[in-house]
């Protein structure tokens, strides 16, 4: 998994403008800073919000899915990034009250700026009008009578594979399909419904017709999505990783808790009452029989799961294999992570290569780490942790 | 190239164009694209100028004050701002004017511009986003929250427009 790549804060606001401006320049170019031409769209004179954001819809989506078919990210975890929960009251009375708030003031909030920006006053205001309705309404939002109301019929993340019951790799790609077949068939629709009102079209909207530029974009959309379909006879997916799960070894596994514990899942499988007396921190008791209970096919993949058992496991069981992201193995089990981390290592002889002698006060420092705390970690202090490599620039980029 | 104000992309190239920046923003920032999580910090970036304690008295403008992806988004709009700037103006189309149907005047124009702004402006903020956060974002990663309000975004618009038709026809 390669993407979401997910820079550190300078660069990622120097992205941000770039991904504005192509967003602003494109809006601009589609004809959204012209308040007649959007509120043209609940006329059904001028198609062309519902064609240029379906358009996009469509593209953004393949493109992912097609992305997560060859390997290069992960459907769900780039879906868990970037959507927010799904919670149905508001998100229907919100939209309600935006659909009347758009045809009202003739822009929705990202085209107010665009607007905005070329000149149009109206397209300010707005903008203004915006700004007072978010204060406003963040102003009310926690306090009584509109605190239920703000989290009602939440239901996490959710995705439309999910209501339909899909699987979780082949679900994203065949809903894909079936919205990419859906929106090329509205085009066509919409395009006979521009030309059956062309008469009643004002002129400052007057709809582009599809031409041969459209008919290409459909074969593309429709290329893309069949592509789409193909990746899934790739071995190149999440799936593939699985069938041989990595083994890690203890010394990445205590890199690993100390430098990003939130990027590991650490499942001990022994015996409940062998992990409750004795395990590695921040682990869950889970032992190999309850295993199905983690429901690992349907989670989030976006960490990687580590497995100990207490020797060495042979094969991931069935239960962890499914599990879409990455999953570890940990070699030599709990045995072999006692005799690692919880005896004191044996002093290298004087006169020892340097390597040898860095490799004892690491593992010095990590026994010293585990044996000291009772409980979970927090993280010990500087001078304890084994000095993880680090990238180049400290601060917050690190 | 001429300057025609009235022409514009073709839709169809236009839409995927947008899809292609918004996945840009997936993959590289795990962020959708958005217009209302930005608005929220500026306005509260301007209460805080005028009364400091009453951001302090509100959790939801302390949480936007400290987000660092609305900090994002701010940077995101100046951007679009910039953006549609060039765009307007390499079009022929920038100029300050009041857009308005041929049956209304310019004050009630702008009355009704902010009017429904407000409007937007809090319903964006009932439903976690406004058409570019949640339909679009959303819509393109298949959220079902996305897809439910995208549909009452055009179900809400279709109701009113008879109601506005004053406005635009």
């Amino acid at each position: 998994m390669i993407f979401p790549v997910l820079p550190a804060q300078q660069l990622g606001l120097v992205v941000a403008v770039l991904v504005g401006f192509a967003f602003g320049f494109v809006l601009e170019r589609a004809g959204f800073g012209r308040a007649q031409k959007l509120a043209a769209q609940f006329y059904g004179t001028d198609m062309t919000v519902f064609k240029v954001m379906f358009g996009a819809i469509v593209t953004a989506m393949l493109g992912a899915v097609v992305a997560a078919g060859l390997g290069l990210a992960d459907f769900r975890t780039v879906a868990d990034h970037v959507t927010s929960s799904t919670l149905l009251g508001p998100m229907v009375v919100g939209g309600l009250m935006l659909g009347a708030g758009f045809i009202v003031s003739g822009y929705c909030p990202g085209t107010s700026f665009v607007a905005a920006a070329s000149g149009k006053v109206d397209g300010l205001v707005t903008v203004l009008g915006v700004m007072a309705g978010q204060l406003l309404w963040a102003g009310l939002e926690w306090r009584e009578p509109f605190k239920a109301f703000h989290v009602w019929g939440d239901r996490g993340n959710f995705y439309l594979w999910e209501l339909l019951h899909l699987p979780s790799r082949e679900g994203p790609v065949i809903v894909a399909l079936a919205v990419t077949a859906a929106a090329v068939g509205c085009f066509l629709a919409v395009e006979r419904l521009e030309r059956a009102l062309a008469a009643r079209a004002d002129a400052a909207a007057r709809p582009t017709p599809a031409g041969r530029p459209g008919r290409l974009v459909f074969a593309g959309l429709a290329a893309a999505a069949v592509l789409g379909l193909v990746t899934l006879a790739l071995p190149t997916g999440t799936q593939a990783r699985l069938r041989e799960p990595a083994q890690l070894s203890q010394l990445d596994l205590a890199r690993r808790i100390f430098s990003e514990p939130w990027d590991v899942r650490v499942v001990d499988v022994r015996e409940l009452a062998a992990c409750a007396a004795r395990r590695i921190p921040g682990s869950e008791c889970v032992p190999l029989a309850d295993l199905g209970k983690l429901r690992l096919a349907d989670a989030a993949p976006g960490r990687d799961l580590v497995l100990v058992a207490a020797g060495d496991l042979q094969q991931a069981p069935r239960e962890a294999a499914a599990y879409p992201g990455r999953l570890f193995l940990l070699q030599g089990g709990f045995r072999g992570w006692e005799a690692f981390a919880l005896e004191p290592p044996v002093p290298p002889p004087a006169g020892a290569p340097a390597a040898e002698v860095e490799l004892y006060r690491l593992r010095a420092g990590i026994q010293s780490a585990m044996t000291g705390m009772k409980a979970a970690p927090p993280p010990p202090p500087p001078s304890a942790v084994p000095a993880a490599p680090r990238k180049a620039g400290g601060g917050c980029s690190g | 190239m001429e300057r025609n104000p009235d022409r514009f992309w073709n839709p169809y190239l236009a839409g995927v164009a947008l899809g292609l920046v918004l996945l840009a923003a997936f993959l590289v920032m795990g962020m959708g694209l958005g217009a209302s999580g930005g608005s929220l910090r500026m306005g509260v970036t301007a209460v805080s100028a005028v009364a400091p304690e009453v951001v302090s008295r509100t959790p939801p403008y302390l949480r936007a004050m400290q987000s660092e992806h609305a900090h994002w988004l701010v940077y995101e709009i100046l951007g679009m701002l910039l953006g549609g700037l060039v765009a307007a103006y390499t079009s022929g189309r920038l100029r300050w004017e009041v857009l308005r149907g041929p049956r209304i005047g310019t004050g009630a124009r702008l009355a009704l511009a902010l009017g429904g702004g407000v409007l937007m402006g809090v319903a964006a903020r009932i439903a976690r986003g406004c058409t570019s956060g949640q339909a679009l974002s959303g819509g393109a990663l298949l959220s079902v929250g996305a897809w439910v309000f995208m549909l009452s975004v055009f179900a809400g618009g279709y109701a009113v427009a008879w109601f506005a038709r004053r406005e635009w026809r």
